[in-house]
This record gives structure tokens, C-alpha cells and sequence, in this order.
């Protein structure tokens, strides 16, 4: 405990020098602005402005990125709320009530209920990493590749056949993004494999140029061809931007109970803040004195998945940071970022550089600050940028995506990649197929590959080591509960 | 449920086991001996071939039985009756490939401003001038930050001259 403390108090050292501080600050900033353009979700967000820090010293550039992050999930909220386009499937929950607040004239309030919602729940949620984190890490320092191997099999389950509409879409999205990842030299052996000849596949598929061309150009080819038309209707920002006292009565418990629905769900690897945004709305939908206002706009609908969000987008930095495994799309692409500077996050990162892992943590804290003291001021400007016309949107998300991809070789062969993955998001936004596993897939599943072969060589080649250690075993049984359970129920209910 | 058969349902589908088969052929060329562990670099491939191959499998029996399961939200577009804008899609198709053949030799401004412009043009923005200005003016912000504050090397193309002599 008093280590902890000690690391945070250092992290603490690193966070608050004056170019972190400054870091952080432009983090949070075009996080928020990047975040509040329509149709852009916090992994593209962080996607598109990963090549803004390939000069920065990791240190900083993780700082900034936790800003951006960050940035980006308040940016979201406050489009969610004013024009009913949620950015990701997180932010749905907040859009049900949210919409139907500033409809009513009271977007003020919902705007600030999220923003102190959010800097609450990441606040409690960055105090529970901190104290988890380093129990984390102390088990993790005792499992060894077949463990690890089993763990990412259970995020890959979660996330890709559990979570979602559909298990076999899941799969196939997850599978694809495997296949892409094999892309490259294979690092036990050196051999190239599914590279064509063609140098740029030889270094692996970036990660960015996977999640932008989904996400990105997906998005633009998906709307130019059915909704360029759509009007949109903003809802006026008018009135007190402040709460009331009745306000902040109704909003301080659903701000707590998102925070305990979401950091849990975050954490372990059961993927996604969707689940924890909807339980929290269905809660206090039952809890609330006032059941009479769902469906018309009640704050507590707001500030209870809002806080859910956030806290449970902190909780996924707990397997990101002390495991290495990645469970949202978002992280994926946090892990990428870490990669490129050669770093691999996981329990040795805390030991080998322990500046570098308290800084972000520390920096979190005082991201949650920034965020808090920027955005309700700076909201006039926010919503500003919500007026940006959709042809010049598009636009200029495409000139920026386009950067990304071109930066990494100079090569317009990256370009040609980023398109293609441009179809196949088109492809699978129209035909409903997620993304997130493939994004997931192409970082954790070079890792799994390599955990499963170095558990093969320690056990000479004997495939038994995965059911005979005991945590391996338990978390493949896990597993498989987790793929059975929701068809038995579904089989007992029918009886 | 007697249901019309999805052509796209069954492309993609059809597109899924061609990816599994594309896989599995690459496998049979990759080496297997693989040291201490007894599996090589052609293990996982081979995995990831077979899993394509039946999810393929298991989306064609899907799209041939009722249509795939579990289909999301039940809008416009998902009903079909959206029509597809092929003008737009290839408006922003063309601007990206334009920008692809652009970009090494006409340098970054000069690409990023076509590919804005087309992309605008394809979301029916009918003021090309205005869109090239803006356009312009986002790709050189963009260039000079890169290049001269966070010392990213893109390229100058046509501009270079000009930028060079304007001491930039």
C-alpha cells in the first residue's frame, strides 16, 4: 500500500513537470474537439491522432494520449446529447435521455451532469486502477505463456461471440482481423508470411491503418451512399448551463452507481461499456422517485450511464496496463500506440519503467481535472464545432485519415490498404457486421501466438500444460461457460 | 420462413470462404518445423484458415435458411429502402484515389485539397471553389504544423518551390 503510494506520488513528479502538464492539456483539448465531430468515436478519435506524437519521448506521448482518450469520450457525449448521433455504442444509453433533455430546453444540464459525472466516475474509477493495478500485477508476474494464453482466448471470446448481435458475425470479424495480423515476419522464426512480395506488408498491418479505414473511411463511404441527405437537427443550447439544486440531488447517486456498474465490467475482460451504460439506465429507471419523467428526459438517465462510461473506459485500462491484453477497440489501438515505441505493457512495465506507468496514471487524475475545468467554459465553442457543414466534415476527417496511413512509409501503397479497409467497413456498417473484433484481433492475436508457442516450447511440445495448470485450466473452463451459459438460459426459458 | 434470398448476404459470405481458402493455400506453402515447441509458422495460419472456412460455412447456411440471424437495428437502410448513392460513393472513391496517385509527386497540399474537394463534392456540396479554398487552407496547416513543428517529413511536391522560397 504505502509502495503505491510512493509510485503514485512519483508518477505524480512526472505528470505535473510543465511539458506533461502541456501534453496532456493538448491531449484533452483536440480529444474533446476531434471527439465532438459527429460520427466519430473515441477509437478513431485516437486512431487519427496517433500520428501527431511519433516524435514526442513515449512518456509524453502516452500522456497526451490518456488526454485524448479521455477527451474524446466528454467530446462524444456532448454530440449525443445535442444532436442524437451517438458515436459509438457506448454512448447510446446517454443519448435516450440526454436527446429528450435538450429537446426540453435543458441541454445545459445535461451537458454538466455528464461532465461532473465524468470527472467523478474517472476520478473514483483512476483511484481503483491505482489501488488494483499493482494486485494485478503481482499475480500476473506468476503466470506464465500457457496462462496468458488462455486469457486472451477468453477476451477474444468475450468480445467477439458473446458481446454483440451475433456470434458468427463476431467471429468473422475477429477472424479477419487474426488473418491481417499474420501479416509480416513471424517473430519466432523470422519467416515472412502472407506478404505478397510487397515490402509495406512486411512490417505488419498498422493498427491505425486497420481502424481508421474501418472507422473512418467505412464511415464516409457508408454515408455518402445513404444518408448525405439526412438533415440533422441541433438542439439549441439555451437557458442555464448550470444545474439546480433539485439537479444535483437526482444526479449524485446515479453518478456513484454508474461508477460501480462500469469500472467492474471495464476491467475484467468481458469487453465493452455498452452493457454497464444500459444497466446502469435500466437501474435507475427503477430506482428514480420521478419513473414519470423517463422517456421525457430524466437527468438521472443521463448521469448514471454517462458516469457508467467513463468509469468502465478507465476499467479497461486496468488488462490493458498490467496484463498487455487489450479489451475494447479503443484500447487495441492504446496498445498500438504503445508498440511503436517498443514498449509492451504488461507487469514487467511497471517494473522496468515505473515513471513511465505512474505518470499515466497519475496523469489521469489530472486529465480528470482539465477536462472538468475546460469543458463547461469552452462549451460555446464545442458546440460550435457541431455546426461544421457535412460536406467540409467529411472532408476534412478524410484529409487527416489519408495523413495517417501516408506517414507510416511514405507509400501510397498504405493509401491503396486504407481504402480497402474503407470497403470493408462500408461492408460491414451496412451489413452489420461489428468492427471492434477485428481491431482487437489484429493486435491480441500476434500476441497469442507467440504466448502459445513459447508455452509449447517450455513444455516441449506437449499441448496438455493449458488444462494442467490449474489458473489456465480454470480460465479455459470459464470460457466455455461464458459461450454456454447464454444458450442454456435461452433453451431453459423456452421450456 | 419463406424468405427472399439476400444476394449481398450471400457475396459476403461467398467473400469469407474465399479469404479461408486464400489462407489455407498460403499455409500449405509455409515451413513447419517449429524447434522446441514441435509447432511452426505455419500453425496459427493454418488455425486461422480453418475458422475462416467455417465461418464462411456457417454464414451460407445462414443466408440460405431465413436470412442472416439477429440482424441489427431495423432502419431504412437495413430494410433496403435507402437507395444506394452510387454518384457520392464514387465521388469520395475517386477523391481518394486522385489523393493515392497524387500525393508523391504533387506533394501533400496539392493531393489533400483534390481529395478534400472531391469528397465535399460527394456529400453534394456544389460550391467547388469555396471547397477547394478550405480545403487548401486545412492541407497547408496541416503540412506546415508536421512538418515544421513536429519535423514529420511529407511530401512538397509542386509547392516545394514555392515554399522554399517563401523561407518555409
Amino acid at each position: 500500500m504505502v509502495e503505491t503510494f510512493d509510485a503514485l506520488l512519483n508518477g505524480f513528479n512526472v505528470a505535473l513537470k510543465p511539458i506533461n502538464l502541456l501534453w496532456g492539456f493538448i491531449g484533452v483539448t483536440l480529444g474533446t474537439f476531434v471527439g465532438v465531430l459527429p460520427g466519430v468515436g473515441p477509437a478513431l478519435t485516437v486512431a487519427m491522432l496517433l500520428p501527431l506524437t511519433v516524435k514526442l519521448d513515449p512518456t509524453g506521448a502516452l500522456i497526451m494520449f490518456a488526454g485524448i482518450y479521455y477527451g474524446a469520450m466528454f467530446g462524444g457525449s456532448t454530440t449525443t446529447i445535442l444532436l442524437n448521433t451517438p458515436g459509438e455504442s457506448a454512448s447510446i444509453a446517454t443519448a435516450l435521455e440526454g436527446n429528450k433533455m435538450a429537446k426540453a430546453g435543458r441541454a445545459g444540464p445535461a451537458l454538466a451532469t455528464c461532465a461532473i459525472g465524468s470527472f467523478i466516475a474517472g476520478t473514483i474509477a483512476t483511484i481503483l486502477l491505482t489501488l488494483i493495478a499493482p494486485l494485478v500485477v503481482e499475480i500476473a508476474l506468476k503466470l506464465g505463456p500457457a496462462e496468458y494464453f488462455a486469457l486472451m482466448v477468453f477476451a477474444f471470446t468475450t468480445v467477439a461471440a458473446v458481446l454483440g448481435a451475433s456470434t458468427v458475425r463476431g467471429l468473422t470479424s475477429l477472424f479477419l482481423g487474426l488473418l491481417l495480423g499474420l501479416a509480416g515476419i513471424d517473430s519466432q522464426t523470422g519467416q515472412a508470411r502472407f506478404a505478397f512480395g510487397v515490402p509495406e506488408l512486411l512490417d505488419g498491418i498498422d493498427v491505425v491503418v486497420l481502424a481508421v479505414g474501418l472507422f473512418a473511411v467505412g464511415e464516409a463511404l457508408y454515408m455518402v451512399s445513404y444518408q448525405s441527405k439526412l438533415g440533422e437537427k441541433m438542439e439549441k443550447l439555451t437557458g442555464s448551463l448550470w444545474m439546480s439544486k433539485d439537479d444535483w440531488k437526482r444526479s449524485w447517486k446515479p453518478w456513484l452507481r454508474g461508477t460501480a456498474l462500469g469500472f467492474p465490467f471495464g476491467s475484467i475482460p468481458a469487453g465493452g461499456a455498452e452493457i454497464p451504460t444500459f444497466l446502469s439506465y435500466a437501474t435507475e429507471k427503477k430506482l428514480t422517485p420521478h419513473p414519470e419523467q423517463f422517456g421525457q428526459g430524466a437527468i438521472e438517465g443521463v448521469a448514471g450511464p454517462e458516469a457508467a462510461n467513463n468509469a468502465s473506459a478507465t476499467g479497461t485500462l486496468v488488462p490493458l496496463l498490467t496484463l498487455g491484453i487489450p479489451t475494447s477497440a479503443t484500447a487495441a489501438i492504446l496498445l498500438g500506440a504503445f508498440q511503436n515505441y517498443g514498449i509492451q505493457p504488461g507487469p514487467l512495465l511497471f517494473q522496468s519503467q515505473p515513471e513511465l506507468v505512474w505518470g499515466l496514471i497519475a496523469s489521469m487524475y489530472v486529465g480528470n481535472v482539465m477536462l472538468l475545468v475546460l469543458n463547461l467554459p469552452l462549451i460555446g465553442i464545442w458546440v460550435r464545432v457541431l455546426t461544421i457543414p457535412r460536406p467540409m466534415l467529411y472532408a476534412g476527417i478524410l484529409v487527416f485519415a489519408t495523413l495517417g496511413a501516408y506517414s507510416l512509409h511514405q507509400s501510397w501503397v498504405d493509401l491503396l490498404t486504407l481504402y480497402v479497409f474503407g470497403l470493408l467497413g462500408f461492408a460491414m456498417r451496412r451489413w452489420d457486421i461489428p468492427v471492434g473484433p477485428a481491431v482487437i484481433g489484429l493486435i491480441l492475436g500476434p500476441l497469442a501466438e507467440t504466448q502459445f508457442r513459447r508455452a509449447l516450447s517450455i513444455s516441449q511440445g506437449d499441448a496438455t500444460v493449458f488444462i494442467t495448470h490449474p489458473i489456465s485450466a480454470a480460465v479455459f473452463a470459464l470460457t466455455a461457460v461464458v459461450i454456454v451459459a447464454p444458450w442454456v438460459v435461452r433453451r431453459l426459458r423456452r421450456h | 420462413m419463406a424468405r427472399r434470398l439476400n444476394p449481398a448476404e450471400i457475396a459476403l459470405s461467398a467473400g469469407v470462404l474465399a479469404l479461408g481458402a486464400m489462407a489455407a493455400g498460403v499455409t500449405t506453402t509455409l515451413p513447419s518445423e517449429g524447434g522446441y515447441s514441435g509447432i511452426g509458422p505455419n500453425f496459427f495460419p493454418g488455425l486461422i484458415a480453418a475458422g475462416l472456412l467455417a465461418l464462411g460455412a456457417w454464414l451460407m447456411w445462414e443466408a440460405f435458411v431465413g436470412g442472416w440471424k439477429n440482424r441489427g437495428p431495423d432502419d431504412a437502410v437495413a430494410r433496403g429502402e435507402h437507395a444506394f448513392e452510387r454518384a457520392g460513393f464514387l465521388w469520395v472513391t475517386g477523391g481518394l484515389f486522385a489523393h493515392m496517385a497524387l500525393i508523391g509527386f504533387a506533394g501533400f497540399v496539392v493531393a489533400g485539397t483534390v481529395l478534400f474537394a472531391g469528397v465535399a463534392r460527394g456529400f453534394g456540396s456544389r460550391r467547388a471553389v469555396r471547397d477547394a479554398c478550405a480545403g487548401l487552407v486545412l492541407s497547408l496547416g496541416v503540412f506546415l504544423f508536421f512538418v515544421k513543428f513536429l519535423n514529420v517529413n511529407l511530401p512538397g511536391g509542386w509547392l516545394a518551390p514555392l515554399l522554399g522560397s517563401a523561407g518555409i
